[in-house]
């Protein structure tokens, strides 16, 4: 029987990973002593447990068969996989964010800008489309902090609710995307393997009945 | 800019993507392209070859301005970009419809083994430079011709003993039939989606209804009943002969009786935006990325001034290939002819008859090192006649039954070039 290899990122998509595949009869240990990255399941199915900056590379590289991701990893990376499926949990926004007191700047031309972020290539593209120039330099963590210290005069970051903006004396200026957990798929195993399939049957099945608001 | 400290020297390095190659894998992949050369005459296609360089304005002309990223250019002289030809469909139809067709040759079965170039594909382990062979079948509409094509596909693929090779076909005229029911700026939108494989974003740019339905279903029409769950979904004339299309050439292939799994997989969608018909891939058991990949392209020679329908393949000559023959490849067995002071005149010769019965011979002195290669046989020129040496044995031989004692020491028959 061929196997199945299922990609899932750690952080903050997770839990609604964790929570699908429970119900597709795949429950990981999320009791925290469980470190292990790879994880067996009777019947040839492995989970594999990735950085979300890295599962994207596994998927395309066929290593896993399919995985779930981000919608803002997808655009940042435009890696060549199968976006098939909006799990449906994950919802967040891609938002370009200048302190409260220097919103303006945005549509000053004559103003340089400089934005922190850690979707460089996101924020290019937005940033082309709308023709203003700007700079862009890549952080890794916190964002937030770039334009507090004069490191940047604003961001460009997903938010959930708009707290962290908040805390920060950020306001929101623009909207670039919406993002949302999503399955994405290999090429190849998209392909080839009827294993996959029949899971990605099972997950739209678990989804639409997820929507009806019926609960297995 | 920080400067490079002269402590820490580029030139161990390569670029990113590209590579050396050993004797041993030069051997396996040049093994490869004769016997595929081999394969693609014994189907009526001739080799032909087209310059590394074209211009950057010829490859975006034929394969869509979405291209340019993804090219590895250089500025000539005179100003001019220039680039390295990141596949061979584009430059092959620039040759036949400016010089070939009009030349009044048709129809065209060309076949080419060509180094490509891509350009940096940040960190994702793709190579930047490797081998493609391939064929284009240029001035045959029939289904015929897309049968021809996907079964020496499958040639190839046997050829090169690939595990358990898969094709899926799929056609490109389906969804144009399904996007052409919704207005211009949707279809837009929705068919860059789908050029993105990005399924899943489709409900923000179609509205809820039967089209949504059939796009969203394409990924899971794949497989033996897959045409028949596909004729609900073709509402057009155009979705419909695509999928008759499609059936044809599935009983066509079927008739070549190749041991290569062949199944509809209407979610194929190609790299390359000129695809215009059946579109094909294969896979191996393992991998991400399709091993070959081809289709129809019938508008695509009409850009370059010389209308003409069009199919054809390329088959990348990377690991998952070549390790299939890689075991099968040898190396040519080396002699080392070996000579005592005063006896090079003769070494020479002795080396010359060797190297016309096709064996590798290395001259040098008697003990020196008989430099690189796998010297499997030793023959010693001496003061007082000829010694041969393999496998731990030594012994003397006349001067005339030289060539013999190699011959059975390195075993007959070893070596068929």
């Amino acid at each position: 029987m061929d196997s199945l290899t299922i990609a899932v990122p750690t952080g903050r998509l997770m839990d609604g990973a964790a929570s699908l595949l429970a119900r597709l009869g795949l429950p990981l240990d999320r009791s925290g002593e469980d470190r292990r990255l790879l994880v067996e399941f009777p019947g040839s199915v492995r989970v594999l447990v990735t950085k979300p900056m890295d599962l994207l590379t596994y998927v395309e590289q066929g290593v896993a068969d399919a995985g779930m991701i981000g919608r803002d990893m997808i655009l940042e990376q435009g890696r060549d996989v199968y976006e098939l499926l909006d799990l449906g949990f994950g919802a967040c926004r891609a938002v370009v964010a200048l302190p409260e007191a220097q919103v303006t700047r945005l549509w000053q031309p004559g103003r340089n800008l400089r934005i922190a972020t850690k979707y460089p290539r996101l924020a290019g593209r937005y940033f082309e489309e709308i023709a203003r120039a700007v700079e862009i330099v890549v952080l890794y963590g916190s964002v937030e902090l770039a334009p507090l210290v004069g490191l940047a005069d604003g961001i460009v970051d997903l938010v959930m609710t708009g707290k962290t903006l908040r805390e920060n004396h950020l306001c929101e200026v623009a909207e670039i995307a919406r993002s949302s957990a999503r399955l994405v798929v290999s090429r190849g195993s998209l392909s080839r393997s009827s294993r996959l399939s029949e899971f990605v049957e099972r997950l739209q099945t678990l989804l639409a009945d997820r929507e009806r608001g019926v609960h297995a | 800019m920080r400067i490079r400290g002269a402590d820490r020297p580029r030139w161990r390095q390569l670029p990113a993507g590209v590579r050396d190659q050993t004797a041993e894998e030069v051997a396996a992949r040049r093994r490869l392209e004769s016997r595929l050369l081999e394969v693609f005459a014994r189907w009526g296609y001739v080799e032909v070859a087209t310059p590394t360089l074209e211009y950057l304005d010829t490859l975006v002309h034929g394969a869509g301005p979405g291209l340019g990223d993804r090219l590895l250019k250089l500025v000539d002289s005179g100003g001019e970009v220039l680039t390295l030809r990141p596949e061979m469909t584009v430059p092959l139809a620039r040759f036949a419809a400016t010089r070939l067709l009009p030349a009044g040759r048709h129809p065209l079965r060309l076949a080419y083994v060509a180094t490509v170039f891509r350009g940096q594909e940040r960190g994702s382990g793709r190579l930047r430079e490797f081998t493609q062979a391939g064929v284009e079948l240029i001035g045959e509409a029939g289904v015929q011709a897309d049968v021809e094509v996907i079964a020496l596909a499958a040639e190839a693929l046997l050829t090169a003993g690939v595990d358990r090779p898969a094709i899926s076909v799929g056609h490109a005229g389906f969804l144009r039939g399904i996007l052409g029911t919704l207005p211009d700026a949707a279809a837009g939108a929705a068919r860059d989606l789908l050029y993105r494989k990005a399924f899943a974003d489709l409900e923000g740019v179609i509205a809820t209804g039967p089209v949504l339905e059939a796009l969203r279903l394409l990924p899971s029409l794949r497989g033996p009943d897959a045409l028949d769950r596909a004729q609900a979904l073709a509402t057009t004339a155009e979705s419909r002969a695509a999928l008759e299309a499609l059936r044809e050439v599935l009983d066509g292939v079927v008739a070549h009786a190749q041991p290569v799994r062949v199944e509809v997989n209407l979610g194929l969608i190609r790299d390359f935006e000129y695809y215009s018909g059946i579109v094909f891939e294969a896979h191996a058991p393992r991998g991400g990325m399709p091993l070959l990949g081809g289709g129809r392209y019938d508008d695509l020679m009409a850009r370059f001034g010389h209308p003409a329908p069009a199919t054809g393949f390329a088959v990348g000559l990377e690991e998952r290939v070549l390790d299939a023959v890689a075991e099968k490849a040898r190396l040519r067995p080396a002699v080392a002819v070996r000579y005592a002071p005063g006896a090079y005149r003769t070494a020479v010769q002795i080396a010359t008859r060797l190297r016309k019965v096709g064996l590798a011979a290395v001259i040098a002195p008697a003990g020196s090192s008989a430099g690189s290669g796998p010297a499997v046989c030793t023959v010693t020129v001496g003061p007082d006649g000829f010694t041969v040496e393999a496998g731990g044995r030594l012994r003397a031989v006349a001067a005339d039954d030289v060539l013999d004692a190699v011959r059975s020491a390195i075993g007959a028959g070893v070596w068929i070039p």
